[in-house]
């Protein structure tokens, strides 16, 4: 049983000693129910129950308080143990040889209450996209905690408020508008601009008719802002203010316009980096860095995937990619996909081309005798429109084919491997052998005519388990990664202490 | 002959069993799959109108294709699966039409799990699901028997592998703070 009178909410931690979090978790957790509760009333309010869910939210109020008041954290030597004693009984502990992270991020009601939440993730696969545990305290005392596990963590104080770290490369707020507007996936942009395209056709065939505008403008304005516009939005207000640095072996992000984010981890963390550059950023010669690291769940449904460097130059991006991870350089020398892969992409192309044709054949002779008799633009525009999108489809699938055999590359080296892929979103993915899990090569009834066969990579990612895919090479390079990898665990190269999970 | 059999080269083959396994789970598909097609053909036309006639053209072609690929697919299973479990490594090669090498490292292995369907519990087999932090890999169709010894070598090589890392030195054991 916890005695009560022991526990100091505002208190540093001391090891061993018990204590509470910020009481403001108990107005935390009920402010969402009153939302839920306020548009009950609104639209039920009548007779008693505006009284009944009144008293519904005072026992939530209750509840959350019991559970908080019962709910305590305990920093020991070796571990941190989180202990609630409710009807539900919970004691989980969390051993910091285990931990992947320990961050600390604000969000409006936290900066209303002077507290920060402090989040602590264990390298787990299957517990990726949640934090283990989710604790609030005061500001000073978040930031205190967070100093002294990192040093258990990391080996050394993080870097505090006062002490400016000098990040190698500076983010402007035009660099966080341009990534927020330009890393959204060029399939996302074309299908939201094709829905605002939609919208403003139905909008300015409305005016011109005389008739009001119907729910397919609506519809279709808000598929654009939600497929293209709110995902700008949200990265731009994500990474406001944002900053890079590295002290020692420990990576420090950080970010955040509304919701403020302070992360950090160990680089031997890192399972693989990707460099990307979408369309529009290729367009712009500007690419953007990703890492892959397990543990930095923040449990709000963000991006888990931690960000190096905002889209930016290459010139810059790849100064900050030598000075942030240079454990991740090293001298490739990458090779194309070989001419049987050309050949075994070209056949592709012309059977997907083939399905979509034979998909397409029926639908276009019954448009063609739908629409023939029409008169004026419509009579002779609609009845080619789909045999035209078919052509138009069989060329993007053939010009994506003739991209991706110049682009996609394989390169393996001694530590190191790397994966270039993408026809239109262009990746480079590195990846470190001590950190694959499995691999799987695999060939198909056309690719094993040609010889050739494709990769298949399971690495620990920052939502668990991901897979990462070769381009089509020959069977023996590709089968290369897995005998590396084991030789590599046979000569002792592989350090498990570095790599464990 | 039933049992797996070991090639020079160190992998072993499933038992055919494996094949009358397959054989039945197709085949409840393929009833399920059949039992669509005829509430399609009777009751569909109404709501499919002119398109009737190309869906049900469209169904008979893919019950036509299932049925050839039910037939030919165990047997093909069955001649290329191979599977090797050495001192470093578990090795499986299998697939119908796309052929997979897969390489599990067992430094890399943190779960080893037997699992056995109705019908596998039927014909006296098992599968063998490998989980690493990254994904899962299976041995399937494997006599009961001879799961239970693949899954216990598993066993004993990450547990080998483990006691062989533990520090021989007495360091502080884990434990409550203040004990």
């Amino acid at each position: 049983m916890i005695d009560d009178c022991s526990i100091d909410t505002d208190a540093p931690a001391r090891h061993g000693e018990k204590i509470r979090c910020h009481p403001s978790v108990i107005a935390e957790r009920s402010l969402s129910a009153v939302v839920v509760l306020g548009v009950l009333v609104m639209q039920l309010g009548r007779g008693a129950l505006p009284a009944v869910l009144a008293i519904l939210f005072v026992g939530l109020v209750l509840f959350n308080y019991r559970q908080w008041n019962r709910t305590t954290v305990q920093f020991n030597e070796t571990d941190v143990v989180v202990e609630r004693n409710t009807l539900f009984k919970m004691k989980k502990t969390l051993p910091y040889a285990k931990m992947a992270s320990v961050n600390v991020n604000r969000g409006v009601l936290n900066r209303v209450f002077g507290t920060s939440r402090l989040l602590v993730n264990i390298n787990s696969g299957s517990g990726a996209m949640v934090p283990e545990a989710v604790l609030t305290f005061r500001q000073d005392v978040a930031e205190g905690i967070r100093a002294g596990m990192a040093e258990r963590l990391y080996g050394h104080e993080t870097v505090p408020e006062e002490e400016p770290a000098e990040p190698p490369v500076s983010f402007s707020p035009v660099d966080v508008i341009v990534h927020g507007l330009f890393s959204v996936s060029t399939y996302q942009t074309v299908f939201g601009f094709a829905f605002l395209a939609y919208s403003v056709v139905q909008l300015y065939v409305s005016t011109v008719t005389g008739a009001g505008a119907d729910g397919k403008a609506l519809v279709s304005l808000l598929m654009f802002f939600s497929i293209q516009l709110a995902p700008s939005v949200s990265l731009i207000f994500h990474y406001y203010n944002y900053r890079v640095y590295r002290r020692g072996d420990t990576i420090y992000l950080e970010h955040g316009l509304v919701r403020t984010y302070k992360t950090s981890f160990a680089v031997s963390r890192i399972n693989a980096v990707r460099v990307k550059r979408t369309l529009a950023a290729r367009l712009l010669h500007r690419s953007w860095i990703e890492v892959e690291v397990v543990g930095l769940a923040s449990g709000s449904g963000e991006s888990l995937r931690p960000v190096l460097c905002l889209l930016k130059d290459d010139a810059t991006q790849q100064r900050l990619f030598r000075e942030l991870v240079p454990e991740f350089v090293y001298d490739r020398s990458p090779e194309r996909q070989p001419e049987g892969a050309r050949r075994m992409l070209r056949i592709r192309a012309a059977l997907a081309s083939l399905a979509l044709v034979l998909a397409t054949a029926y639908p276009s002779i019954y448009v063609y005798r739908a629409t023939a008799d029409l008169a004026g633009t419509a009579g002779t525009v609609l009845p080619y429109a789909l045999p035209l999108t078919t052509l138009l489809g069989a060329l993007a699938i053939f010009y994506a084919t003739h991209v991706s055999c110049r682009i996609t590359e394989f390169d393996a080296g001694k530590d190191l491997f790397t994966f270039v892929n993408g026809a239109v979103d262009r990746e480079t993915v590195v990846m470190n052998y001590d950190k694959v899990q499995t691999v799987q090569v695999a060939r198909g009834p056309v690719s094993g005519l040609f010889g050739v066969a494709r990769a298949e990579v399971y690495l620990l990612s920052s939502t668990g388990g991901t897979s990462i895919s070769s381009g089509y090479f020959f069977e023996n390079r590709l089968g290369a990664i897995g005998e590396t990898m084991m030789e590599r665990i046979a000569s002792g190269e592989y350090d498990w202490r570095k790599n464990s999970i | 002959m039933l049992s797996p059999a070991t090639g020079t080269d160190g992998y072993r083959r499933l038992n055919r069993k494996c094949m009358l396994s397959m054989y039945i789970d197709y085949a409840v598909w393929y009833v399920v799959l059949l039992a669509a097609y005829f509430a399609v053909r009777t009751y569909a036309e109404g709501f499919l109108g002119p398109y009737y006639d190309a869906v049900e053209y469209g169904f008979v072609l893919v019950l036509v294709i299932t049925l050839v690929y039910i037939a030919m697919a165990p047997p093909v299973f069955y001649a290329r699966y191979r599977y090797r479990i050495t001192e470093d490594r578990v090795d499986v090669r299998c697939g119908i039409l796309f052929i997979r090498h897969t390489l599990v490292p067992i430094e890399r292995v943190h779960q080893v799990e037997i699992t056995r369907g109705p019908i596998n519990n039927l014909l006296g087999l098992a599968d063998v699901t490998i989980t690493t932090a990254g994904g899962e890999a299976s041995i399937r169709y494997l006599e009961v028997d001879e799961a239970e010894t693949v899954a216990d070598r598993l066993n004993d090589l990450v547990g080998r592998m483990l006691r062989e890392r533990m520090p021989k030195t007495g360091s502080p054991r884990p434990g409550p703070a203040g004990e």
